[in-house]
């Protein structure tokens, strides 16, 4: 029986205009998963939903109906959309499942490879239903085991390989070069030339680490109120930025303009009785903004476009260099945990099967008893005695193979075989667990083999 | 906290060992120059142990390390015996003018690690890179924090050091010739104190040159001590 299927969209599957209508708030998730598990064969359930992914868990997998379940609450979320919704959708299932969720946890699915706040979001989601008043649990021992598990996989692939090291968009970049030149950012003076978007980005970015004094300015005085009063800084004219540039820390230039506004000549004056404090500028503009000799100015550290995207190709290629030293990890935790779901349900299988055939044992020595009666109680305790001999030997050899198969991750596969093989759904429902012969030594000892996944 | 604890242990054992010395030869580790070279491995250790106390300017323990290893090691293979000198205990003086000054080496070797960092990080972020260098090397202004703070308090106890060897010498009687070779690696020293503090009075980037300094007065320093330790034939003491 598969453990667990996913259904889902995210930003490899749809741009951000159909994500954003999948998305659900925090508040939501506990009232779609009992709906989910009320309706259908649903045993455990997970809600995944950030800007780039929403994605429905399922315990246990393997079911068409509870994968089509799961689509339609992601679709009546979404709502209309040309083409529908279908499209947009991905299911995955049993192995590749859990796969996918140790992908995600580890950033290697995300927008931006290796990223680190999937692995929080993750278990945001995870939380959130252990959250939940709802009985039994909406996380049970499943998906309990999966979500732990995602996220060591999430944390040993960021502490065991160089995948999230290195800054990987233009705003990241700033803020790690302002904080290898200033150490603490608080009460740097950063100024804006121009009004640019990735600009605004960066800025957002410093602020977040304390950076207090903005000043923003631009040729349209208008344009440079509206940046800075969303930005909670202060607007200046353009003719005042060479007084400002004396005190600024971080210069940051997103202009259109056709020709470099910061001049050699314009920056020594302006810098003129600075004390040639260091000076970060990103020139993010095409064509230029500050002229490239400035770089060669004492303490000024100049950055371009160019300087900026060799520096995220250059932590990107090495992010992907690591791709397969993660997906070693992803592959050892999945089989670890397929190991430990295949010897979760091979006991129960175990029985099942022992049970049957005993059942069947016993009523062929009832028939036989009817045409034997002359048998003494003495004959009849041989003959009863051969007949479970005879049934340990014959299934000596399948117990022993679920056994191993149990141990060798193939044990999903095993269990659904003898299932199919021994009729096992038709008895099951029958038998009380734990009666019967199921409770024989060969039973018993397998409680005590159980294969152990990472303990975490 | 884990390298704090396990430098700080390592300072702990080392001045047990030199405690036992003193305690077995009746004399302090300053005479002689495996002694003096395991004293000075010892006030840097105690100086790393400081900066690994200051956050990001732990990091400096990467260049301080070495050092001490180096002169522990170089100490060890000469074997830390007594000095064929008797230390003068009536000149007690002369034991705190040597501690002084090694513990004014001790803060220009910070000064010097910091230094040294410092520069490394103006490479990576002059050549526009942030490779692994550039990630674990310190901001340049914690480095540039650190290397003053080492600079002005080695100055200090260095200055107060040569002061208290003036008085030892008037007190005692002892040579004060400018060519007793290490009355002129002491003044030398100082004057490279001087230099290194100096360039950090005028305009432009004093950064920069005051990490330089520290970086060459250090190594300037280091050479000529074991320069004259091995042509002058004024050996003892501390020399």
């Amino acid at each position: 029986m598969s453990p667990v299927s996913v259904v889902g969209v995210s930003h490899l599957t749809a741009p951000v205009e159909i994500r954003e209508r999948f998305a659900f708030a925090p508040t939501e998730a506990e009232a779609v998963l009992s709906g989910l598990r009320a309706g259908f064969e649903v045993q455990e359930a997970v809600l995944l939903s950030t800007c780039n992914r929403t994605e429905i868990y399922v315990c246990p997998g393997g079911s068409e109906r509870v994968q089509e379940a799961a689509e339609r609450v992601l679709s009546e979320k979404a709502g209309e959309v040309v083409g529908g919704t279908r499209q947009y959708l991905y299911r995955h299932d049993g192995e590749a499942s859990v796969r996918h969720l140790y992908r995600v946890a580890g950033g290697l699915d995300s927008l931006v490879l290796g990223e680190a706040e999937i692995q929080g979001q993750v278990k945001d989601a995870y939380e959130l239903v252990g959250r939940s008043p709802a009985t039994p649990a909406l996380a049970g021992p499943v998906l309990h085991r999966l979500f732990q598990s995602a996220l060591s996989v999430g944390g040993r692939i960021r502490s065991t390989t160089p995948i999230g090291e290195g800054a990987a968009s233009v705003a990241s970049v700033a803020v790690e070069l302002a904080r290898k030149i200033f150490g603490g950012l608080e009460g740097r003076q950063v100024m804006i030339l121009g009004a640019g978007s990735t600009a605004e980005l960066v800025v957002e970015a410093l602020g977040r680490d304390g950076i207090r004094g903005l000043v923003v300015s631009n040729r349209t005085y208008e344009r440079a109120s509206e940046l800075a009063s969303r930005l909670s800084g202060r607007a200046v004219h353009f003719d005042e930025m060479p007084f400002e540039l004396a005190k600024t820390d971080i210069l940051i230039a997103s202009t259109a303009a056709p020709h470099p506004l910061v001049t050699g000549d314009g920056f020594r004056h302006a810098r003129e009785g600075s004390q040639s404090a260091p000076l970060l500028i990103l020139d993010l503009a095409i064509p230029r903004d500050v002229e490239p000799e400035v770089g060669n100015e004492a303490n000024v550290f100049l950055y371009n476009v160019d300087h900026l995207h060799e520096i995220l190709d250059d932590n990107l290629l090495k992010r992907r260099r690591s791709v397969p030293e993660a997906e070693a990890i992803v592959e050892e935790y999945a089989r670890d945990f397929l190991h430990w779901y295949g010897a979760r349900g091979v006991v129960p299988v175990i029985r099942s099967l022992r049970g049957r055939w005993d059942d069947v044992r016993q009523g062929e020595l009832d028939r036989l008893w009817q045409k034997l009666s002359h048998l003494s109680a003495d004959d009849r305790d041989l003959v009863e005695a051969f007949s479970k001999q005879l049934l340990n030997k014959l299934l000596h050899d399948p117990t022993k193979r679920l056994k191993e198969g149990a141990g060798n991750g193939r044990g999903v596969e095993f269990i659904d075989a003898v299932r199919y093989l021994h009729d096992l759904e038709a008895v099951e429902g029958d038998r009380s667990e734990g009666s019967g012969p199921g409770d024989d030594e060969e039973v018993e000892g397998i409680e005590m083999d159980l294969p152990r996944a990472n303990d975490e | 906290m884990i390298a704090f604890v396990l430098a700080a242990a390592g300072v702990a054992v080392h001045a047990l060992a030199l405690a036992r010395f003193t305690a077995e030869y009746g004399q302090l580790p300053l005479n002689g120059l495996a002694p003096s070279l395991s004293t000075v491995a010892l006030i840097i250790g105690i100086g790393l142990v400081a900066t690994l106390g200051l956050g990001e300017g732990r990091r400096v323990g990467i260049v301080l390390v070495p050092v001490v290893i180096l002169l522990e090691t170089f100490a060890v293979s000469l074997g830390i015996e007594p000095g064929p000198e008797q230390l003068d205990w009536e000149g007690a003086w002369f034991a705190f003018h040597v501690t002084l000054a090694f513990a004014g080496l001790g803060g220009l070797a910070v000064a010097f690690a910091s230094g040294l960092l410092y520069l490394v990080q103006l490479h990576e972020l002059n050549t526009k890179r942030m490779g692994r260098l550039f990630q674990f090397t310190p901001p340049l202004t914690t480095l540039d924090r650190l290397g003053r703070t080492g600079l002005v308090a080695g100055f200090t106890t260095f200055t107060l050091g040569l002061v208290l060897a003036w008085l030892w010498t008037i007190n005692f009687g002892q040579s004060s010739d400018l060519w007793n070779a290490k009355v002129f690696w002491a003044i030398m020293s100082w004057l490279i104190f001087v230099a290194a503090l100096g360039v950090r009075a005028g305009g432009g980037v004093k950064e920069r040159r005051s990490a330089l300094a520290s970086v060459v007065g250090f190594s300037v320093i280091v050479v000529s001590y074991l320069g004259l330790r091995l042509v002058s034939s004024q050996g003892g003491f501390f020399l």
